[in-house]
């Protein structure tokens, strides 16, 4: 009887041991399935944006440096590897495309073409979808440094080779502009 | 009251429900037992046997079901590409799949969401909410119906459906019993009056009681839905938009079959509810202060 109660409590230690574990890698593949569709969702607003400046470009010819922003940034974004590269070249090409919308306002015909208005709720759905994306991959970080910092599973971290992963901010010149206050 | 505490506190709400559900069930089981004896308990498995096979059938096949039930069709990316970049978002967000989505052809604004699991997920919305809706305010109703979808709400009223149903029938047989078996078989097994009058009590009213726990369940669900549409959305203005819509329209969906009700984002029935406690949804209201108060942290 003695034995089976030594053998009971050892095998309940054992699952919770593996339960710590389990829960480290999980949280991680999270965190990378997350960071995965951060980079679809990227690639996708990239593919978009060769047809978006044609159909610009054909009624507003002279806005030279609105296009060459957004398709610096488009190159840059396209080269960024590290989490830290890519949201700040995330940023930028965020920037660049409502420099690029903000051109349209200024064409009634571009505006009313079934084109641009198609290719307009494409980027923005796009744009939506790396905003959500960015989210989620933010909250599955903090879930897991949490993890990584907290009894019991920070006793873990170690063996299960997972560290704490970087989150994705955003360097988006509006959203950390100070509001103009004026009397 | 931010959606993480909200959140909570519906759950543990529900939860509470839930648990009250369960010790009605144990006082009307009490009561046959106190009132017939054992073969009172025989009665028991039998209502929670009808109870299951009635609701089970409709909770496993719910996607389908729901289908032919609201005339809704499923559609293609290609019927809709702005309502699929839509749900897209709202799924990117929450983590879940992209469910199967129709289209109620149906003037009245309304949506809603059922399906046994996230991968049988079904969202549907009426071409009315599609036509007066902006991008925002559809991405919030998305947004609710796609908690629901997370939080398993299928699956929890599946099961308060089956405790109320295995109460209704076993508090309608026992009271049958009452009058045409001519009551107690074993007389002596309690004789206390007062106990006799207490289940007696139980038995009449236990089927009114599991229908209010029900609804109240029902409610609690959509409050949770709205909070943790939030959490998927983080923008509490673009749901409180889209319930006003909801509150100034007074049309309603005209297949108004009192079966799935529940399910829509507005209750089509609630209006002629004679009570607050038996409606499905809280009033819109109330919904519309609650995501208010989330506004006003943000």
């Amino acid at each position: 009887m003695k034995t089976l109660i030594v053998l009971g409590v050892l095998a309940l230690i054992v699952l919770f041991l593996i339960a710590q574990y389990n829960k480290l890698i999980r949280l991680n593949i999270a965190v990378d399935e997350a960071w995965a569709q951060i980079e679809v969702q990227l690639k996708r607003r990239s593919d978009l944006i060769p047809n978006l400046v044609e159909t610009v470009k054909g009624y507003a010819t002279h806005e030279k440096t609105t296009f060459d922003a957004v398709i610096t940034a488009r190159a840059k974004a396209t080269t960024a590897s590290t989490v830290a590269d890519v949201a700040a070249a995330d940023g930028m090409l965020t920037q660049a495309l409502r420099g690029l919308l903000a051109v349209a306002e200024a064409y009634p015909d571009l505006k009313a073409s079934a084109n641009f208005l198609s290719l307009q709720e494409e980027l923005s759905t796009t744009e939506n979808k790396v905003a959500f994306s960015r989210q989620f991959y933010n909250d599955n970080v903090r879930s897991l440094n949490t993890a990584v910092k907290t009894v019991p599973t920070n006793l873990f971290s170690g063996f299960a080779k997972v560290e704490e992963r970087e989150f994705y901010e955003v360097e988006d010149p509006q959203s950390r502009q100070a509001p103009n206050v004026t009397f | 009251m931010n959606f993480r505490t909200m959140q909570a506190a519906n759950r543990r709400k529900t939860f509470g429900l839930l648990a009250g559900m369960g010790l009605l069930t144990g006082l009307v089981v009490y009561a046959a037992l106190t009132y017939f004896g054992s073969s009172g308990a025989a009665i028991v498995p039998v209502a929670v046997g009808i109870a299951l096979i009635g609701v089970w059938g409709s909770y496993y096949g719910s996607d389908k079901l729901v289908l032919t039930m609201t005339g809704a069709k499923l559609i293609q990316e290609s019927d809709n590409p702005k309502l699929f970049g839509l749900v897209q978002e709202v799924c990117i967000a929450s983590g879940l799949k992209l469910p199967k989505i129709a289209i109620v052809v149906d003037p009245a604004p309304n949506a809603f969401a059922t399906g046994r699991n996230p991968e049988h997920a079904l969202i549907a919305f009426t071409t009315g909410i599609l036509e007066v809706m902006d991008r925002d305010e559809l991405q919030g109703v998305i947004a609710h119906e796609m908690s629901h979808v997370a939080n398993r709400d299928t699956l929890v009223s599946a099961v308060a459906a089956t405790t109320a149903g295995a109460i209704a029938v076993l508090s309608d047989v026992l009271t049958r019993m009452m009058w045409f078996g001519g009551g107690r078989r074993d007389q002596n097994s309690n004789s206390n009056p007062l106990l006799i009058v207490f289940s007696l009590l139980i038995l009449v009213l236990a089927p009114i009681a599991a229908v209010l726990l029900k609804s109240a369940i029902s409610r609690k669900r959509e409050s949770l839905a709205d909070a943790t549409a939030v959490s998927f959305t983080r923008n509490p203005a673009g749901l409180r938009a889209a319930l006003e819509v909801l509150a100034r329209d007074s049309t309603v969906v005209q297949q108004r079959s009192t079966s799935v009700a529940h399910i829509w984002i507005e209750s089509p029935l609630d209006g002629s509810s004679v009570s607050k406690l038996f409606s499905t949804h809280p009033p819109i209201q109330e919904r519309i202060a609650a995501l208010k108060a989330m506004e006003s942290l943000s």
